[in-house]
């Protein structure tokens, strides 16, 4: 069990299984609220999540696979899509401070 | 109790090492779609009969199919092992199996490049790491090319003509399974897989290096529909846009956006999977698809990714438009209705909500 302050998040990373379709449009939902803040969201295949990720988001089924690769950065998962409260979450954290743990 | 705790996670083990197989398979394909669409779209407009009908630039698709594509796979499998160096190998291994062989070798090239990757990284790792720092850039090398070339004559001489048997038997497996118009039977499993995100692994790994074979003697493969038909999950978000719980009813538009015109289907399994006996909807709806596909002879040129209406149209030979479009209606159709009978029209929803209401010390209104 990792966590992170919202404040020392700088690069969140979306995965998905091939890191070209669901977790492209999560991203660019995800970099628009997340624009003020400076905050950079990526999107990658599940297998090659960036080293320097400081944050972790991917659909539930997913988790597994992408906790194999991550070591200790927090992963957190999403059940649905579009409107899941996890990205709230994220964005309080960053926006008000406050930690996130998985 | 440990039995009961044991065997979820035993499941989501081998869920998970399911996917990352899969995930390998597709991670080998997807990369590369570009270059499919075009050999796709050159397809349906060159050949004689074709949109455009042009004898010159019809000589593109066979060597696009049965070179560019394999080695491209190939390429991306041995990069995917070993890096760049990895990537090369597996590019050279995959023309040994790839020329003179009848059919497109994508299972091979899936095998081979990999393969031939990992016996590189497997030097690199033991040998090649002890040499001296002055040689290591001609055994580095040397190395790659000898391993390379080695795996080509191998493929060209051994793997070939195995891979190419396999490859022909299940091409006639889904020939026989079409003949005896049993293909159907295959949404069973392919819509359960696909909403726990094998969508990818099965399509990619396993029906598009199938369908090529057959779309490349014929023009077009009903093999290419069959997962990526979005009319199963079009229905399903239908029916939950209007009859589901509020939180689905505010999202599921927006979803059916995405997944029928943008092709991302992922957004819909986090609603099955909530609700698991909706997949019963998928099911019908995918076995009603390929159902009405294979009546109507339909098929695709090359395998549409993302699954949006937009790339089926795109992909569909001349002529094809009827049964294309009428399997995915008749797909969304039918598991419309189901997935409206499963959630009870909504019923099950209201009841709920009226609960919820009373918790919170709300009026009843009836």
């Amino acid at each position: 069990m990792s966590s992170i302050e919202g404040s020392a998040i700088k690069k969140v990373v979306i995965a998905c299984d091939a890191g070209m379709g669901s977790s492209v449009m999560v991203a660019s939902q995800l970099a628009k609220r997340l624009k003020p803040y400076s905050v950079s969201v990526t999107h990658t295949p599940v297998n090659d999540i960036p080293e320097d990720a400081d944050l972790v988001l991917c659909q539930m089924t997913l988790l597994a696979r992408a906790r194999k690769s991550t070591g200790e950065t927090v992963v957190l998962g999403f059940q649905s899509f579009l409107g899941d409260p996890v990205f709230d979450k994220v964005e309080a954290a960053i926006r008000d401070g406050g930690s996130l743990a998985d | 109790m440990t039995k009961t705790e044991d065997a979820p996670s035993r499941a989501h083990q081998l869920r998970a090492s399911v996917q990352r197989f899969g995930g390998h398979l597709a991670g080998m394909v997807m990369p590369n779609i570009g270059a499919f669409i075009a050999w796709g779209l050159i397809t349906a407009l060159f050949i004689p009969s074709g949109w455009l009908p042009n004898a010159q630039l019809a000589e593109l698709v066979d060597p696009m199919v049965k070179l560019l594509l394999p080695i491209l796979i190939g390429y991306t499998g041995g990069r995917l092992v070993h890096g760049q160096r990895g990537a090369v190998v597996g590019a050279v291994a995959t023309v040994g199996i790839a020329v003179g062989a009848d059919v497109p070798m994508f299972l091979g090239a899936m095998l081979v490049g990999p393969l031939a990757a990992l016996l590189l990284k497997l030097w690199d790792n033991s040998v090649g790491e002890k040499v001296g720092a002055g040689f290591k850039m001609l055994v580095d090398n040397f190395s790659a090319g000898i391993i390379g070339g080695a795996m080509a004559v191998l493929g060209s001489l051994a793997i070939g003509p195995v891979v190419e048997g396999i490859t022909k038997a299940l091409g006639n497996g889904v020939q026989f399974l079409l003949d005896a118009h049993l293909l159907p039977l295959v949404s069973v499993i392919v819509e359960p897989a696909k909403v726990l995100f094998l969508n990818n692994a099965i399509n990619h790994g396993v029906l598009s290096p199938l369908g090529v074979t057959h779309s490349a003697e014929s023009g077009k493969a009903i093999e290419f529909l069959i997962e990526p038909n979005p009319g199963p999950g079009l229905g399903i978000l239908v029916a939950l846009a209007l009859f589901g719980m509020k939180a689905a009813r505010a999202t599921a538009p927006g979803a059916i956006v995405i997944q029928f015109l943008g092709g991302i289907h992922e957004i819909y399994f986090p609603y099955i999977l909530a609700q698991p006996r909706l997949i019963l909807a998928a099911i019908a709806g995918g076995a009603s698809g390929v159902l009405v596909f294979s009546i109507f002879d339909a098929g695709l040129t090359a395998t549409p990714s993302p699954g949006s209406i937009f790339a089926i149209l795109a992909v569909t030979p001349k002529g094809g438009w009827f049964g294309v479009l009428a399997g995915v209606v008749i797909s969304a159709a039918v598991s419309f209705i189901i997935a409206a009978l499963l959630l009870k029209f909504g019923r099950d929803a209201r009841k709920a909500e009226r609960e919820q209401e009373v918790a919170n010390g709300g009026t009843v209104k009836s």
